[in-house]
């Protein structure tokens, strides 16, 4: 029931924003807002970590028995991390929009809250039909937002927003559907959508009709996500997004392509990805580097964090399809840790905008001097994004890559290991990456340090450089900004805004361990529901290990021990 | 799988066993107690103070004296932990846990876990390390509270909190007990060394040293990345006691043996050498340690000189048995080639240029080579003790440099200033400098002496079947050692010696110390104006003002020219500003140091390894770093051999070459003084320099001629790299935006626009007359029904 | 006609129930040949006309038409959904006509004329 309520309690907001007068509807969507994000909290606080796999608090309510539609609910700890970043958001944005959208409040903040209900929804839902509605529903808010709210471009961003994930969304409806065909068709079986029964069927479909289904699904999600080549509508659509609109835009909806990988690409066709995943890998890593290095040319400073963007989910993938535990772990984490940095990044930016209206670098600069409160929060949030150790990115970035590193089977045979005998090295798993890719993808983490620094050296550092006409002669400290009554630094509003959001990013950085464990048990199940896939695999040899050669070294080591201690 | 597993445990088990039964025998691992962790703790809590100060808006020397006092207790608490546990016999390791840091299993069973813990393993090396980290950071500190006097406010909280937060990722390096923490610190502190040389972030080339150096670094922490990935492949965990465990047992985490393994032996230590030379502006990777100059003094003492750039020779020193898995050592005599070749390169570039502060800059790059050097030569008491002795004198000489630019308005060109010693004020900077340079040139009875002394003889005593080519290695570090001594006493005697001359350098702030209009007295004005001694008046502002009206890209040309305008010699007149008494005492206590630093040789404490390298000997000795140590290095086919004395011209090469070298020094002394002395006693009476701007030594660049200048344009190589790396990697990045632009999404655009073309085509039929439609329908409905009659008949 | 049997869930068919059968004289294909006539007759009227009362007029015919072969149907194959199918028809077509004929009264008066082809910029 909680669930529902948590869905409904935005929507509900929202007819109240519709049915009060405009202005009170800042304060109601804020209350909205908050109350959503602590009934997260609330969830949280009830959810049993010790059964982390299981869907708690699910409940099924029949909605078109005939058909096999419910509306059933339920979240395990990966979908609870996320309904959390989720809640969490949703007053930052409302807060980050206070002064910004001064035309049209009631609009802007009952789609707001409408998308709040939406993602929540995707996040919760158990039925494959309730998830489907809830990930298409985000695009209309999040059309509307674009389309009225956002800079010059909008028209264009929002159609192209819409039309892109639509169609790729729909193909993945496709292939989804013809896996609830297959389930009816099967003898003693009806029609259900209910997730965890397909994707038992799913996994029982031929290698060729699960490569076609990874196709199917791939196209609606890695549209979404974004991966390398379908990628182009994430620039457009972040830079002419309202600051709220980019903040969520980059905080969930992208995360809801990769959890729907991780919730229907890899637990329903796991030999597929397993055949494709070096091919999939390498669109990542394609992303990783193009991306980051479009990144550094870049004069428009949204466009470059968008951007950004691409190459940091590239890493998010990539660790999700080495297909081990270290690989999806971190690829879960990162889905949380760039919703944090990268959401704050665009939330700094917005304030930057609201007061320069320019988003270029080359009339933007050197506001260390100017706005020392705001600069220490870029400096922070972009180290954040780098992968500083101790900030929260580094975590989900080491895990994604030496999760690659780790998924190679070559390791164990050939002579890249250079290992005399057949046994597996201790830290390795079975997979088709390995060193040379994370390697390669590594260079994106030079890269990832070459265009943050050029950002933050644009824009913070060097000689103050201020759009002309914007009269900054007559701005001391204190001076009311003539629109909107912004200071020249950061307003209590804003720190309130990135505070939490910085607070986590540490937090989440020097001790992740929480989240690491709380997410521990259904990965591994994950993990080893492709394992043992891979295990039946008819395409790969079988991984004989020799016994004596076991032994024998087993004995070797304890000889060399004895030396030791002699 | 699951027979796959339960394999895989207990090979791991086995290997564990083995590890815990060499803790057992050859020296417990210790549990040192918690107030240890406050080592590394009141930094960092120095760091959120420094912080909350400069949300308060503290505007006086506050922060200052708060990590000054930070750091004291640090190293107070160093030296009590050093005292108590690392002086009697035994020196075995000392752990103490903190909290989990990143924690997961990956696997099924309990053996597949990933520990990186926030903990210590501290063990002699990391004793040493942490005992002139903390002492040198808590004078340096001192320094700066007075050096950085001219940004009080703001911009002081911030160099503070900087300068805390460097210290603490200083120390989580060196004391990490496992391979991650450690990288922490290790990036930790290459953001420190990037917001500290941008410090001065107005000044573009400050910013561009900056980001460069950052860069560079991440290019060897990629490889060092790496190399804990790899380093977990193979024993599947990332501590240290653990890994050194294994490679004592010579097998890996699943029971391969690792002297057969060129994962274990050649790729692993070449990712971890690959990290430590970015850090420690080796090779390919120096061009950012000059550039880092840019940062304020102290900092470039600090970090540049004495601590951050040997986290790469502690790198090597803390893996060492890594580095003997491979019977060949072949990754050591890499090292070893490369540390030798750094230091001649350096070395070159240093005759040549002209800035003082840049020369001491290349200076470091090249005496890290002797680091290296001695770590590949087999030596890592001689690189840790030459690590040790250079961070004091190198800290002496930077901060003497320090007191020159604070002096004389940022002056660093040695032909612009003379006789700086016998100025006002400046005696015992003076007195410094003759000192670190003694230090540096490797004079007799200095404790640089016997430093670098242990890695030269070492050199030439090493076996080539061990090192390849280790003589030649050391015959070049000896032609060096010889450069070294010249180019030190080429800047002394230029710059501190001689007929008194200055030119004011073109710093606005620190030129703001010593001017004062044509035909008044410094004090007088100052003190009637209360310039100098800032107290944060409106300093900060009216530069910002100033700042704000240009809006054209700046450029250090554009900056010049503004102070030159700011600066005007017809109405100004400019006054050298002696250090105060925090700068000075900084320096004397650095002074001190490292002259006392000699003492340690003679130093016999009790337990082992006091017979090579005395006190530091002693301390290496028990700790990883060891190369022949029972515990560690085992796997290396050749450690049985006794370790024979080589003959070096048929005498002991130990013995001989405290001669030689000594030798070689003074040569280097003597030419410097011929070239660059000035007339009479201070220039050993055989130099003839009469002013600052010319000496003998201008005749011998028109004999050398273009070589002169290519190595003062240090060999072109940023240039190189910025033609064959950087030029390059930013037009393919304009073309990948091109393409994604207009091929990758202009395919997406072409998806979009073939359905609107369709609809063009078919858009006639929409007249909008509705009796068309009607038509349109009624037609339609007449051929389906045709179709229906021909499809059933 | 037994009221039990209805109750009970047999329906038998109006021949089975008694009724006589009055379509052996007018046979189903005489029904359907007015239908047909009356659609005709009401396309060709929508076709050539342009006075939107007369087409509105004209659909309702086609409408009718429409009705009656239903109704013929429904009785031919003696099921009386084809009676009620009609009757909802005529209810919805009433409802149309109510609504229809206001707006082409609106639309007169935006032009003061009946004509359709007034409309085309209507095409969007």
């Amino acid at each position: 029931m909680e669930l529902f309520a948590l869905i409904l309690l935005p929507l509900v907001f929202a007819l109240g924003v519709v049915v009060l007068p405009a202005a009170q509807s800042r304060v109601v969507a804020l209350a909205g807002m908050l109350l959503t994000f602590a009934l997260t909290l609330v969830i949280a606080g009830r959810f049993d970590t010790a059964d982390t796999a299981t869907f708690q608090f699910a409940k099924s309510v029949a909605w078109l028995p005939q058909l096999g539609l419910s509306l059933s609910v339920g979240i395990d700890s990966i979908s609870l991390l996320l309904i959390l970043l989720t809640g969490l958001l949703g007053p930052i944005c409302i807060l980050a929009s206070w002064t910004a959208i001064t035309d049209r409040i009631k609009t802007f903040h009952a789609w707001m809250l409408v998308l709040q209900a939406a993602m929540l929804g995707v996040f919760c839902s158990r039925d494959l039909i309730l998830f489907y509605i809830c990930f298409e529903f985000t695009l209309v808010p999040m059309f509307i937002l674009i389309s009225l709210y956002g800079s010059t471009n909008r028209k264009k961003a929002s159609i192209k927003f819409f039309l892109y994930t639509f169609t790729g969304s729909v193909i993945a409806l496709a292939g989804l559907v013809y896996i609830a065909s297959q389930h009816a068709a099967m003898p003693g079986r009806s029609w259900t959508f209910d997730i965890a029964a397909l994707a038992s069927t799913a996994r029982e479909l031929p290698l060729g009709t699960q490569s076609w289904l990874l196709l199917a699904m791939m196209a609606g999600f890695a549209v979404k996500v974004p991966l390398f080549p379908v990628h182009t509508w994430l620039p457009l659509a972040h830079t002419e997004a309202p600051t709220a609109g980019s903040v969520v835009l980059a905080g969930v909806l992208l995360k809801l392509g990769t959890y729907a990988i991780y919730r229907f690409v890899l637990p329903f066709v796991p030999m597929a990805v397993v055949e494709y995943a070096p091919f999939l890998a390498v669109l990542c890593i394609i992303g990783i580097i193009y991306g980051g290095l479009i990144c550094w040319v870049q004069t428009d400073i949204k466009k470059l964090v968008a951007y950004s963007s691409v190459a940091h989910l590239g890493f998010c993938m990539l660790g999700m399809f080495a297909l081990n535990h270290t690989g999806i772990a971190g690829s879960v984490t990162y889905m949380i840790n760039h919703g944090l940095s990268t959401g704050a990044l665009f939330l700094l930016i917005g304030m930057i905008y609201e007061r320069y209206h320019t988003r270029s670098m080359k009339e933007l600069g050197g506001l260390g001097a100017k706005m020392p409160v705001w600069s220490t929060f870029m400096v922070f949030f972009a180290m954040a994004s780098v992968g500083l150790p101790g900030l929260n990115g580094f975590v989900s970035e080491f895990m994604c890559m030496m999760g690659t590193f780790q998924a190679s089977s070559a390791w164990g045979s050939s002579n890249l290991w250079g290992s005399l005998t057949d046994v597996r090295p201790v830290g390795v798993t079975h997979g088709n990456l390995g060193p040379w890719f994370a390697i390669i993808a590594g260079t994106g983490v030079i890269i990832a340090a070459m265009y943050l620094l050029y950002m933050v050296g644009q824009i913070v550092w060097g000689k103050l450089r201020e759009p002309a006409g914007h009269d900054h002669n007559h701005h001391h400290e204190g001076d009311k900004h003539a629109q909107g009554g912004l200071s020249t630094d950061l307003n209590a509003r804003e720190i309130i805004t990135l505070a939490p959001l910085a607070a986590l990013c540490f937090l989440l950085g020097v001790y992740p361990t929480p989240m690491l464990k709380i997410i521990e048990t259904p990965v591994q199940q994950t993990a080893a529901l492709i394992e043992r896939e891979r295990e039946g695999l008819p395409t790969r040899p079988p991984k004989a290990t020799p016994e004596g050669v076991v032994h024998s070294n087993a004995a070797g080591i304890s000889n060399n021990a004895q030396e030791a201690r002699q | 799988m699951t027979h796959h597993l339960t394999m895989l445990e207990t090979l791991t088990s086995l290997a564990v066993a083995a590890g815990e039964g060499h803790a057992g025998g050859a020296g417990a691992m210790r549990e040192a107690p918690q107030w240890v962790l406050a080592i590394a703790l009141l930094p960092f809590a120095a760091f959120l103070l420094n912080g909350v100060c400069a949300a308060l808006k503290v505007r006086n020397q506050f922060p200052a004296w708060l990590t000054i006092g930070t750091l004291a207790t640090s190293f107070g608490l160093t030296l009590y932990l050093f005292l108590n546990y690392f002086t009697g016999a035994d020196r075995a390791p000392m752990h103490v846990h903190g909290f989990e840091w990143i924690h997961f299993q990956w696997g099924a069973t309990e053996a597949q876990t990933f520990i990186s813990n926030f903990a210590f393993y501290i063990d002699g090396l990391t004793c040493l390390w942490i005992l002139f980290v903390t002492g040198l950071a808590t004078l340096i500190a001192l320094y700066s509270s007075e050096y950085m006097n001219h940004d009080v406010g703001l911009g002081y909280c911030r160099f503070f909190a900087a300068f805390s937060l460097f210290v603490f990722s200083m120390l989580v390096l060196v004391m990490a007990d496992n391979l991650l923490l450690m990288f922490l610190g290790w990036e930790g502190v290459g953001l420190c060394s990037y917001l500290l040389i941008g410090y001065f972030y107005k000044k573009p080339a400050a910013v561009a040293a900056a980001k460069k150096a950052f860069i560079i670094n991440r290019i060897g922490d990629l490889g060092l990345l790496m190399a804990i990935f790899s380093a977990y492949g193979i024993f599947g965990t990332v501590e240290y006691s653990k890994i050194f465990a294994m490679v004592a047992a010579n097998a890996d985490g699943a029971g391969n043996l690792l002297s057969v393994n060129t994962w274990a032996g050649i790729v692993l230590p070449l990712l971890l050498t690959a990290g430590a030379f970015g850090k420690s502006a080796q090779l390919f990777f120096y061009v950012w340690l000059p550039d880092a100059m840019e940062g304020p003094t102290p900092v470039s003492a600090l970090i540049h000189a004495a601590t951050m750039v040997t986290a790469g020779v502690f790198l090597i020193a803390r893996l060492y048995p890594v580095y003997t898995i491979d019977p060949a050592l072949t990754i050591l005599t890499l090292v070893a080639w490369c540390g030798a070749i750094t230091a001649f390169w350096a070395a070159t570039i240093e005759m040549a240029i002209f800035d003082i502060k840049r020369v001491m800059g290349y200076s470091t790059i090249s005496q890290l080579g002797f680091m290296f050097a001695g770590l590949g030569l087999l030596s890592p008491t001689g690189a840790a003790f030459h690590t040790f002795t250079h961070a004091f004198f190198k800290a002496t000489l930077f901060l003497g440099v320090g007191a020159v630019m604070h002096g004389f308005g940022g002056q660093l060109d040695l032909r612009r200033l003379s006789g700086v010693a016998w100025m006002r004020g400046f005696g015992l900077v003076g007195i410094a400098m003759l000192i670190g340079s003694i230090n540096l040139s490797g004079v007799p009875f200095t404790a640089g002496f016997f430093s670098k002394d242990m890695i030269l003889a070492q050199g030439f005593t090493t076996p080539s079947t061990m090192i390849g080519g280790a003589q030649i290695v050391a015959w070049i570090l000896l032609i060096t050692a010889g450069m070294t001594a010249y180019y030190t006493f080429r800047t002394f005697f230029r710059v501190y010696t001689g007929p008194k001359e200055f030119n004011p350098g073109d710093d606005a702030e620190l030129l703001d110390l010593g001017r004062h209009p044509k035909g008044t007295n410094l004090e007088q004005w100052h003190k009637e104006h209360g310039h100098g001694h800032g107290h944060g008046h409106g300093h900060d502002h009216s530069h910002d003002h100033g700042h704000a009206h240009d809006h054209g890209a700046g450029s250090v040309a554009d900056r010049r020219l503004q102070t030159r305008i700011d600066f005007d010699p017809t109405t100004e007149e400019f006054d050298p500003h002696p250090p105060g008494w925090a700068m000075k005492a900084a320096i004397l206590a650095c002074m001190l140091c490292s002259i006392l630093a000699a003492g340690l040789y003679f130093m016999k404490t009790a337990g082992p390894g006091a017979e090579h390298g005395g006190w530091v000997g002693s301390m290496i000795h028990p700790s990883s770093a060891h190369f022949a140590s029972p515990e560690f290095g085992k796997t290396a086919t050749h450690m049985g051999q006794p370790h024979e004395p080589a003959a070096f011209f048929g005498q002991d090469a130990h013995k001989l070459m405290y001669y030689v070298s000594a030798g070689v020094g003074l040569i280097g002394i003597l030419i410097a003084a011929f070239l660059h002395g000035p007339k009479g006693w201070q220039g050993l009476f055989i130099g003839n320099r009469v002013i600052a701007e010319k000496s003998r030594a201008d005749g011998l660049i028109n004999l050398f001629g273009p070589i002169t200048k290519v190595a003062r344009n240090k060999w072109y190589v940023d240039e190189i790299y910025d033609a064959i790396i950087v030029k390059p990697l930013h037009v393919l990045s304009h073309i990948f935006h091109l393409i994604d632009q207009y091929i990758v999404d202009g395919i997406v655009n072409l998806c979009g626009a073939i359905p609107r073309w369709i609809g063009k085509a078919l858009r006639p039929t929409q007249s909008g007359e509705i009796h068309g439609y009607a038509i349109g329908m009624a037609g339609g409905v007449a051929v389906l029904l045709v179709l229906v009659f021909v499809l059933t008949s | 006609m037994n009221m039990t049997t209805l109750t009970t869930g047999f329906v038998p068919t109006l021949a089975q129930a008694g009724f006589p059968e009055v379509m052996s004289q007018v046979t189903l294909g005489h029904y359907l040949v007015v239908a047909a006539i009356m659609f005709v007759l009401g396309m060709i009227g929508f076709l050539t006309r342009r006075n939107l009362i007369i087409m509105f007029l004209c659909t309702e015919l086609m409408f009718q038409a429409a009705g009656i072969a239903l109704i013929a149907f429904g009785r031919y194959h003696l099921d009386f959904s084809g009676q009620t199918f009609v009757i909802f028809v005529l209810t919805v077509a009433a409802a149309e006509a109510a609504m229809a004929l206001a707006l082409i009264v609106l639309l007169y008066r935006r032009k003061e004329s009946l004509n359709a082809e007034e409309w085309k910029d209507l095409q969007g």
